[in-house]
């Protein structure tokens, strides 16, 4: 196998593991933190989004309006998280469940206070 | 397309899949969000017409049709990591070319269909404008198909993933590894 510049011992051997980690960088099954802060942004995001809507143009968007698009919205980025951290670390030992619950269960509590509490 | 001998170690290769997976997850929910601009923009236009450029439903459009061609193209530069993906004469993945073809299609009807309404303070839902952001997510549509089989099935091959149990689903994997899923000679 040809290696990139760098790499392997410089003639004949090959890969090593060394070389094999430093050509991965960071594993995908480490990379929770990242993806779940991603996660929340996009959720602040979509609420800001939302609450642009309903706070500056309330004649076009009613509020609840507004907290149906959030409320639709928040599901499709809690499927995408799911998929994110789920398919990152299938096959390997790494769980992050405990995180994952916590994350969606905040965010679920979190539209559901918004829904009740703003705009109105 | 014969199955190409290994140009890197197989459990780099996964990383680098997944980690396209991870592109191709964010852009998958940023397409379904448009899906649901869609209804939210109608309902605006069907309740003032056209008032200003600068609704939010515009905002949240708009700023999709930016982030997918932009988004598919991150994917683009970092597809070059993966040998096997690579499509005819060494250039970019034919899906992933169409995909960011149609995005950035998407991306300049933006332009067109505001300067069509400056004359024409409407929204009819058929004007040849409109025709063209439609155009341009179909053709999106179809490349992302395409390169996501492609993405999986070879994520398959590394067994990375479970082939699927549905033999018709499992002989378009296997077309697909064999580069035959839509045409003999461009993979």
């Amino acid at each position: 196998m040809t290696l990139p510049k760098g790499f392997g011992s410089g003639g004949g051997g090959g890969a090593g593991s060394a070389d094999v980690e430093k050509m991965i960088g960071r594993r995908v099954e480490n990379m929770t933190g990242m993806i779940t802060l991603s996660y929340i942004a996009a959720w602040l995001a979509t609420f800001g989004g939302t609450a642009a809507g309903y706070f500056f143009y309330p004649w076009a968007y009613p509020t609840p309006s507004g907290h149906y698009a959030f409320i639709v919205l928040t599901l499709v980025e809690a499927i995408g998280y799911l998929f994110c951290v789920k398919v990152m670390q299938e096959g390997t030992q790494k769980n992050s469940n405990g995180i994952i619950a916590v994350t969606l269960a905040g965010t679920a509590i979190g539209t559901v206070a918004i829904v009740m509490f703003v705009g109105h | 397309m014969a199955q190409m001998p290994a140009l890197l170690p197989k459990e780099v290769e996964i990383q680098r899949l997944k980690k396209i997976w991870l592109i191709v997850i964010a852009m998958g929910s940023t397409a379904a969000s448009v899906e649901v601009d869609n209804f939210v923009d109608g309902s605006l236009h069907q309740t003032s017409i056209r008032d200003s450029a600068f609704t939010p439903a515009h905002w949240w459009l708009y700023s999709h049709f930016v982030t997918l061609p932009l988004g598919w193209a991150a994917a683009g530069m970092y597809d070059r990591k993966v040998p096997i993906l690579r499509g005819p004469n060494n250039s970019i993945n034919t899906g992933l070319k169409m995909t960011i073809l149609g995005y950035l299609a998407t991306m300049f009807t933006i332009g067109v269909n505001e300067m069509w309404h400056f004359w024409f303070v409407e929204e009819i839902f058929a004007v040849p404008n409109h025709w063209m952001f439609n155009m341009g997510v179909v053709v999106a549509f179809m490349g992302a198909l395409a390169y996501v089989v492609r993405v999986y099935a070879r994520l398959v091959e590394l067994g990375a993933e479970t082939p699927g149990e549905n033999p018709y689903v499992a002989e378009m994997y296997k077309m697909a590894l064999e580069g035959k899923l839509y045409s003999r000679s461009i993979p």
